[in-house]
Formats: C-alpha cells, sequence, structure tokens
C-alpha cells in the first residue's frame, strides 16, 4: 500500500515499526539534518519541485564512494526531474573533514553531515555507498547499490539504479527493486579503536 | 621425510633456545606482574588504547613498523624534528595508560624491557620458520609482501586510507620524482578499487626507475580488475622487459590474454606460458550458476557456512564480509536464493571472518558464531537464531563478549560429550609485531552461557593459529585437537577425557613447519580411521611455477595429508596420493563431488595481494590418487577465495562449489563463485542426524555407510575451514543401487544401526528413533 507522505506526521513516523527494513512503496523513517554549508535538510526538501529522488548513504573516506564522484556531479545535468542528496555517514565523521573532500574533489552535490549514522541506522545500512530512490511521495522505488561495482567500460559492467530511475520516469514498474549493497562499513567494528596513524 | 625435516638446516639448538628465553622471560614478567599487581587477563577491546604492557609494546612496534614504511628519506635531517615528534607521538598512543606515577609502574622500564625481550624472541622464531619454509631466495620477496600486508591491516580495517593517500600526496608535493612515494600512492588507489587513478599514477613511474617493473606489474593488475584487458596485457609486456625473471608478470599477461582470447601477436614468445596444471580428465564438469540463483554478488569474501537456518529442508547460505555486514542468502527451493542479510538480523556482524553454524541451545534452530577481522584484533558475535527467521545478537548475554583477538577461525565442538556445544576459537596475529594471543575454549553451561576452560584445557600454543579441527582419531568417542599453524609447527592435542588435553604432536609425527591454512579430520582411505587434512599456503611463485609445471618446486611445500597408523603416530603421505601441488591454501573443503564413494577436495586459493588471481583447485579422489581436474572441469580462475566450501545447495545429489572470493582490500571487488556439477555423477545418500540426548547438530558423531561391501566413514564437524561444512553428510555411491547398512555412533555413546535405506535421497535420523524421514519429501508437502 502506497501512503502519501503528507499523511504521515512526524509522530507517526517516530511510532514506525524499526524492527524490521522498509518495504517498497512505503514511505522511508524522514531526518533532520544539516547540509555541511548549515543548511536543514530533510526528505521533503529533496522532494520539492521534483518527480523522485535519489538519496545515498555516503562517507567522505569511502574508497568505493570516490569512485562515483564524476557520476553524481553529473547527476542533476542528467537527471534535472530526480533530487539527489547524499548523506555523509560515517560514523564520527568530521565535518571539517567532509567540507575538506568536497573541496578538494569539487563535489557539486548536496551533502548532508549524519556523523552519528542516524539515517543508515534508521534505513538498515551498514555499508557505503548504498542508493535509495524515492517518487514524488517518498515511497520507497530502489534500494542497493549504483551498480555492480565493475568499471563502464568493463565486458561485465551492469547499472542498477539508472535502470530503475528510467523506469520510474517512463511510468515503468521498476524491474530490479533490490540489489546486494557492498562498501566500506560505515562502522568498522563496533567500537572506534584508537588511531592506526 | 621426517615431519621435523628442516629443508634448509635451521639448527634445532637454536630454536629451542629461543623458545626457552621466550618462556623465561615471560616467567620473569609474571612475577614482577603479581608483585606489582598488574592483570594479563584477556580483557575486551582496548578502546581506550592498550591496557597491559605486553600491548602496549606491541601496538608501540607495529606503530613504529608502520612509521617505517610510510616515512620518506629517514635520513633527512632537515624531518628529524618531524620524525622524533611522530616517534613521541606514537610512543604516547601506545603507552597512554601508563602513568609513571602510578605505584604499580614503578618496574616499568624492567618490564617493558622483558615485554620486547620476549616479543622478539616469538618474532625471531616466525622469522626462522618463514626462512626454514620458502629458503633464502624466496625470503626477501616474501618479507617485502608480508611487511606491507601486516603494516597495513589496520589501517584498512579502520577505514584510515585517506590519511595514507594523503600523507603520499603531500611527499609528491615536496618532491614529485619520490618514485617510492609515488609506487605507495598508485597500491593505495589500487586498493581502494580506484584502479583508473591508479593507472595514472603507475603511469608517472619511469622506465629506468628501480620501480618501474612492479609498478607496470602492478599497474597491470589495476587494469585488468578495471575489465581493460589490452593495456594490462601491454602494461605487462613492459614490466617483462624490465624484468625478464619475473613470474607474477607472467601470470597476469596470461590472465589478460586469455580475456582477449589468447596473446596478441606482439607479446614475445619468452613471456608466454602453458597452464599445465588442472587438465586431468574430470568425471564430473561444474557450471557457474552464481547469477542464475542470484548469488553473483561482490561479498568481501570471506568465510562462508551452509545450513538450514529456517528449518524448511533446503541449504541456506551465510557468507563472511570484509568491511560489510555478514550476509544470509535464503534457499528459495526453487534453485533460487534471496539476500536476507539485513531482515534476519546478521548484518550487524561486520568484518566477520569465519561464520560457523550449530545448534547451541539444543532449541532446534541452528544458531550463529562469527569470528571478526583475523589478522586485525576483533571480537567475535555470537547469534541466536529465534526460530521466525531472525537472529539475536547474544554475544554479551553469553558471557562471550570478551572474546578478543585476531581470530580467522572457530569450531563448534562438544568435547566433554555433555550434550551441548563447546565453542573453540583459534587466534592467529594482530600485527607484524605481535605475541601469540591464546587460542580460547569456552565450556556450554547447558543455560545460554559459557565459561571459559582455556587454562584448564592446557592447548597453549606459542605459534600462531590459523585452524583448529576437532576430529577422533583414536576412536575412544573424544573429539582431539589438531592445530594449523601459520609460520609454524602443527599440534596434536589428545583429549582426555576429564577437561584436559595432552599436546602429543612429537609422538604423532605431525609437527612440519610451514604456513599452516585450515585443516581438518577426514577418513579419505575409508578404513575407519580418521586421518588429517592440513591445507598449506605458498608464495606466489610457487603457485605460478605449478600452474606451469603441473607440480610445485623440488623443495615447494603442498597440502598436507597425514595418514592414521592406528597407532597414534600419523605418516605424512601426500606426495604418494599426488598431492604436489603448491597452491595458496588459505581455505577449502572436502566432499564426494563425483559420487564415487572417495573424498574429493576443493581448494580456495589466494593471499590479500591483488594480483593473487589464483584458481580454485579441484582433486578427484579415485581411491588411489588425487587428479587435478581444475580447468578440465571448468572452473575459472576465482582470484583470491576463503570462503570454499562444498553443498547439496539444490537437494539432488549434486555438491556444488561456493566460494567466496575478494575481499582483503575494499577494493577487492570479485564476485563470489556457485559451480554446480552439469550432471549427478552418480548415485548418492545424504544423512541428517538430529541428536536428542547428544548436542542436537550431532556434531562429533561417526557415521558409516556400507554398500555392496564398500565402506565410507564421515564424521560431523562444526567448523573445518573459514566457516564450516554443512552438518548434512553426503555419501557418493557411483553405480551402487543397494545401501547394506548404515552405522551411527552419536556423542552420547548410543550405537545405532539402519538397514535398507533407499539410495538418491536426503534422509534425516533422530538419535534414537528407528525410523527416519525423507526431508525434501517432508518440504515438499509442507510447501502444497
Amino acid at each position: 500500500m502506497r501512503r502519501s507522505l503528507a499523511l504521515v506526521s512526524g509522530e507517526e513516523r517516530l511510532l514506525q515499526n524499526l524492527s524490521e527494513q522498509q518495504k517498497f512503496g512505503e514511505p522511508l523513517p524522514d531526518f533532520s539534518l544539516r547540509t555541511i554549508d548549515g543548511q536543514s535538510a530533510n526528505i521533503g526538501r529533496v522532494l520539492n519541485g521534483k518527480k523522485g529522488a535519489v538519496i545515498v548513504v555516503w562517507s567522505s573516506t569511502c574508497s568505493h564512494c570516490i569512485r562515483y564522484d564524476k557520476y553524481f556531479n553529473g547527476f542533476a545535468g542528467k537527471y534535472p526531474d530526480i533530487g539527489l542528496l547524499i548523506v555523509s555517514s560515517r560514523s564520527g565523521e568530521d565535518l571539517e573533514a567532509v567540507r575538506k573532500a568536497a573541496g578538494q574533489r569539487k563535489l557539486k552535490f548536496t551533502i548532508v553531515h549524519d556523523p552519528a549514522g542516524t539515517v543508515a541506522n534508521q534505513w538498515f545500512t551498514r555499508q557505503t555507498p548504498r542508493a535509495f530512490l524515492l517518487d514524488a511521495n517518498g515511497a520507497l522505488l530502489y534500494r542497493g547499490a549504483v551498480d555492480n561495482y565493475k568499471y563502464s567500460d568493463d565486458p561485465e559492467f551492469v547499472a542498477y539504479l539508472e535502470p530503475a530511475i528510467d523506469q520510474f520516469l517512463a511510468g515503468k514498474a521498476i524491474e530490479k527493486q533490490e540489489t546486494a549493497s557492498y562498501g566500506c562499513a560505515i562502522q568498522s567494528v563496533y567500537y572506534t579503536l584508537p588511531k592506526a596513524l | 621425510m621426517s615431519s621435523n625435516n628442516s629443508f634448509f638446516g635451521i639448527p634445532a639448538l637454536l630454536e629451542s633456545g629461543l623458545v626457552m628465553a621466550q618462556s623465561a622471560m615471560k616467567t620473569a614478567q609474571r612475577r614482577i606482574d603479581d608483585l606489582t599487581g598488574h592483570s594479563y587477563e584477556i580483557k575486551g577491546a582496548p578502546v581506550e588504547g592498550p591496557e597491559d604492557i605486553d600491548l602496549a609494546v606491541a601496538d608501540f612496534a607495529n606503530r613504529m613498523s608502520r612509521f617505517a614504511r610510510y616515512s620518506y628519506d629517514p635520513l633527512d635531517l632537515s624531518r628529524l624534528a618531524t620524525a622524533s615528534g611522530e616517534i613521541v607521538s606514537a610512543a604516547k598512543a601506545s603507552f597512554r595508560n601508563f602513568s609513571l606515577t602510578d605505584p604499580r609502574n614503578v618496574a616499568l622500564p624492567v618490564q617493558v624491557a622483558l615485554s620486547l625481550g620476549s616479543l622478539m624472541a616469538e618474532s625471531a622464531l616466525r622469522g626462522l620458520v618463514t626462512f626454514d619454509v620458502v629458503g633464502p631466495a624466496r625470503m626477501p620477496r616474501l618479507v617485502s609482501d608480508f611487511f606491507e600486508m601486516f603494516t597495513e591491516t589496520p589501517v584498512f580495517a579502520g577505514l584510515e586510507y585517506g590519511d595514507l593517500i594523503e600523507k603520499c600526496e603531500n611527499r609528491l608535493a615536496v618532491d614529485p620524482n619520490d618514485h617510492r612515494a609515488r609506487l605507495e600512492l598508485a597500491r593505495l588507489l589500487s586498493k581502494c578499487g580506484r584502479y583508473e587513478d591508479a593507472d595514472i599514477e603507475f603511469k608517472k613511474i619511469p622506465g629506468g626507475a628501480p620501480q618501474y617493473a612492479v609498478a607496470r606489474h602492478e599497474a597491470a593488475v589495476a587494469l585488468y580488475r578495471a575489465g581493460r584487458y589490452l593495456p594490462a596485457v601491454k602494461s605487462e609486456v613492459d614490466a617483462l622487459h624490465a624484468d625478464p625473471k619475473d613470474e607474477r608478470s607472467r601470470a597476469i599477461l596470461f590472465l589478460s590474454a586469455d580475456k582477449l582470447g589468447g596473446y596478441p601477436e606482439f607479446v614475445p614468445e619468452p613471456f608466454r606460458i602453458s597452464i599445465k596444471a588442472g587438465w586431468a580428465k574430470p568425471a564430473v564438469e561444474f557450471e557457474d550458476v552464481a547469477a542464475k540463483v542470484g548469488l553473483d554478488k561482490t561479498s568481501g569474501g570471506r568465510g562462508s557456512a551452509i545450513f538450514d537456518y529456517n528449518n524448511d529442508g533446503y541449504l541456506d547460505i551465510v557468507l563472511g564480509a570484509a568491511y560489510g555486514g555478514t550476509q544470509l542468502y535464503h534457499n528459495n527451493g526453487d534453485g533460487t536464493f534471496t539476500d536476507v542479510s539485513i531482515d534476519s538480523g546478521v548484518d550487524i556482524a561486520v568484518n566477520t571472518f569465519a561464520t560457523i553454524a550449530a545448534d547451541y541451545d539444543n532449541d532446534g534452530n541452528v544458531d550463529l558464531y562469527c569470528t571478526r577481522q583475523g589478522f586485525y584484533v576483533g571480537e567475535g558475535t555470537l547469534f541466536r537464531n529465534n526460530g521466525d527467521g531472525t537472529f539475536t545478537d547474544v554475544t554479551e548475554s553469553s558471557g562471550l563478549k570478551d572474546v578478543w583477538g585476531p581470530a580467522f577461525t572457530a569450531s563448534w565442538i562438544d568435547y566433554d560429550n555433555d550434550g551441548f556445544l563447546d565453542l573453540f576459537v583459534a587466534n592467529n596475529l594482530g600485527g607484524i609485531f605481535e605475541r601469540k594471543t591464546p587460542n580460547r575454549l569456552f565450556h556450554n553451561n547447558g543455560d545460554g552461557t559459557f565459561s571459559d576452560v582455556t587454562h584448564k584445557a592446557g592447548i597453549d600454543t606459542l605459534w600462531p593459529t590459523i585452524g583448529g579441527a576437532w576430529g577422533d582419531y583414536d576412536n575412544d568417542g573424544l573429539m582431539d585437537l589438531f592445530l594449523s599453524n601459520g609460520l609454524g609447527r602443527s599440534q596434536l592435542f589428545h583429549n582426555n577425557g576429564d577437561g584436559t588435553f595432552t599436546d602429543v604432536s612429537e609422538r604423532a609425527g605431525v609437527t612440519a613447519m610451514g604456513f599452516g591454512s585450515p585443516s581438518f579430520w577426514w577418513d579419505y582411505d575409508n578404513d575407519g580411521w580418521m586421518d588429517i587434512g592440513q591445507y598449506i599456503w605458498s608464495d606466489h611463485d610457487d603457485v605460478v611455477y605449478t600452474l606451469r609445471h603441473g607440480e610445485g618446486p623440488p623443495r615447494g611445500q603442498s597440502m598436507r595429508v597425514y595418514h592414521n597408523n592406528r597407532d597414534g603416530t600419523f605418516t605424512l603421505v601426500s606426495r604418494e596420493l599426488g598431492l604436489n601441488g603448491c597452491w595458496g591454501t588459505m581455505s577449502g573443503s572436502f566432499g564426494d563431488f563425483n559420487n564415487d564413494g572417495y573424498l574429493d577436495l576443493v581448494l580456495g586459493n589466494g593471499s590479500p595481494k591483488l594480483d593473487r588471481l589464483d584458481p580454485l583447485v579441484l582433486l578427484e579422489n579415485d581411491g588411489q590418487k588425487f587428479r587435478n581436474t581444475t580447468f578440465a572441469a571448468g572452473l575459472p580462475f576465482t582470484g583470491k577465495s576463503h570462503g570454499a566450501n562444498l553443498g547439496d545447495l539444490f537437494g539432488d545429489g549434486r555438491l556444488s562449489v561456493i566460494v567466496a572470493a575478494g575481499g582483503a582490500y575494499p577494493g577487492d571487488l570479485l564476485t563470489t563463485g556457485v559451480y554446480c556439477p552439469k550432471t549427478l555423477p552418480g548415485n548418492y545418500l545424504n544423512v541428517r542426524l538430529v541428536g536428542t540426548k547428544s548436542n542436537r547438530s550431532a556434531i562429533g558423531a561417526r557415521v558409516m555407510l556400507e554398500a555392496s561391501g564398500h565402506r565410507q566413514y564421515r564424521e560431523v564437524t562444526g567448523g573445518t575451514n573459514f566457516g564450516c561444512a554443512p552438518l548434512e553428510q553426503h555419501f557418493g555411491l557411483g553405480k551402487l543401487e543397494k545401501i547394506e547398512a548404515m552405522e551411527v555412533r552419536w556423542p552420547s555413546g548410543l550405537k545405532q544401526r539402519f538397514t535398507d535405506l533407499p539410495i538418491n535421497k536426503t534422509l534425516e535420523f533422530r538419535e534414537g528413533a528407528l525410523d527416519w524421514s525423507d526431508v525434501y519429501a517432508s518440504a515438499r508437502a509442507r510447501a502444497r
């Protein structure tokens, strides 16, 4: 059953059962976080004026995320109707480090800072990057990897996120709603050990 | 060959002298500790830094090894102040919990000296073993490989590689011609999976630089992994022009060219190789079904376990993952699997190394224990199966919270036959300078909690342990322990039946040195006495040699099989059995995949290094010898493989090979492989045992099956490689159609005999019951 985002109040959202992973066609728990420039951000704002949105659980230190810099930098140009929000989720990740990475890597997309990994926790995500495609109502359409971790000129390359977006924009059902995601752990172990370096 | 044979003549006096020195210094340390009130009990994770002097000294030594690796121009006096500062801050980090004003630290300088001394003695012993195993010619490159891997494991585990990349970039900003820093940067990028960025950096190392040949080789590896095979071939040709002797380059050149359909014309003849190993005629051919069944995922491959987590009859799969969460795949019963990692709750265990599955609380649901990290210290996780498709982390409430150590593997075992499964954890090394963390044995109290009985058991060892295998070698009904030690001698402990064990290694004749990988008990010759199998890791050059020549080099070390002489002694028979290949074996599994009545082997091979794109190796046992049928049977070069396992995934008598590949570095993005026999190679019987008085998983039970006079024996194990083989026992019957009898010796001591069993079925037997049930017939009936 699809539920309109507007019908789910903040309180109701808090009461949503978080003991199991969210289902497709249903909204994800919202969040209220600051972008690395200090602006407030939540699901509604990303969706504002758009047909849908992609939200990516991400980390500035994640070696896999770096490989998608170019892709996400060009995302707004390729998909003007789809909002994009990157959630910097690595446990304990320093705001300055994220800002520095964004500057050095010339990242053009909006990044929110979530050093407690709240979104990742609520969205049952342990590793970065993991992408979520939502429709205009915030209902979950696709969840998982951007592709199969191959390079685009690899004969074995398969894209996952893009076909889902294309099918959504074409008004078709999403063929592959979920793929396994693999990447850097949001927390490498349960606890944070003293730095090795 | 004597089991104590020392290839390069390491004097026994030197080895025993080091052992004695280490022991004496450790004793002196403990005396001082007693006086000063320091405790050396193993605690939980040192979240606030090392809490005892041994850990602090080792931590400091490891920090210094990283400092040595990542410092450039250590002789540059202008950097002296910076270097001193780094050493001081490393010392502060390692000794942060030791204040000189604390009266307990009055003897700190002596304690540190003794600790350093015993640490160095242990390290020297490992150095001796390495020298003995690989010899003087191979030693420098291997030490360099080990140094590279060990110094950076905590950096990658803590995801601090960004800092290292920055360090290299800063150095290159000062001196763009520092080719050592450039090579390090390119390697780091490659290990992060940024292959194209790595290629750009590798290209900046000019011909004539000492690093040129290795840079071209490693660039080729990055290009190969990025799917750019022609540039990879060109890069290796450049590498071989610079260093024509490098066999590793030849291996990657072969693989890259193979992807293009053969060597391009421009590849000079001397750079080409042909593969002699793996072409023996197979009794069964395999097809790659990973994509078809839904398992072709990048998994960060570690250990694997095959078990039925939801009691629907079908065997499910759990995979450990480096960097990511543990993965559980539900067998849908229609030839496909669904990823239920998150919904089941097991994905919360990040960085799982080995996964072992058994019902420790005898509630009818198979539980999981996961070791974490392996080389780098971590804490295990015990998952209780709730019986509704979900698991709960009960590590803390079960008393296993502080099982802290560099554990590669673990086993479920009922060592005292009290009907509850106990837990054995094998610890390796956590760093290049690390003292051995004791292996741990935990007794199951029967109420969901465990007690540490390590000291009483007497299973201490000085050597770093990769795998412990439990089996009853003297047929006394008690499970004994074989330790396969990496960088050391292997050991056999006899179970005395009173909670203690006796080291009988010397008498048994199993103390050969080697790079031990996990080991296992099996009856490969069907004589009713359990023999030992021990996987042995080999250097890359030995693997390439084996591929090219069909057997390992004269002094190479192949996997070991010790034949049980039935008198408490064993004879090494590997060579006689045709096991003469030197594979970089890290794990494996045994099972009769050609259904001919003899146990076959599959070896998972490689190393963390990204150029170790080794093949899986299939070895068919025809009752006399093992024949390598790998490539003839259709298996590819899968790359680094910890979780090689065998199981009847589709319930039809065909044992599939499953391998979780890749994983040591974040950029090691190999995918899980599943290879299924194309045809049913012979008749079979699958047997599942359910203990009632014995532990419910029946671990330790012995099964004898007799068909047309041909006997086969199995012992149910609870973890022998980086994970565990299925609890289900698979018997191949070839063309035989009648089973005369099956006898079960349950861990409780009960012996049962069954006759007139059907063939080509999966049957379940309950302890004490006279009949059996057909697992899949029941599953189909439930589904209807």
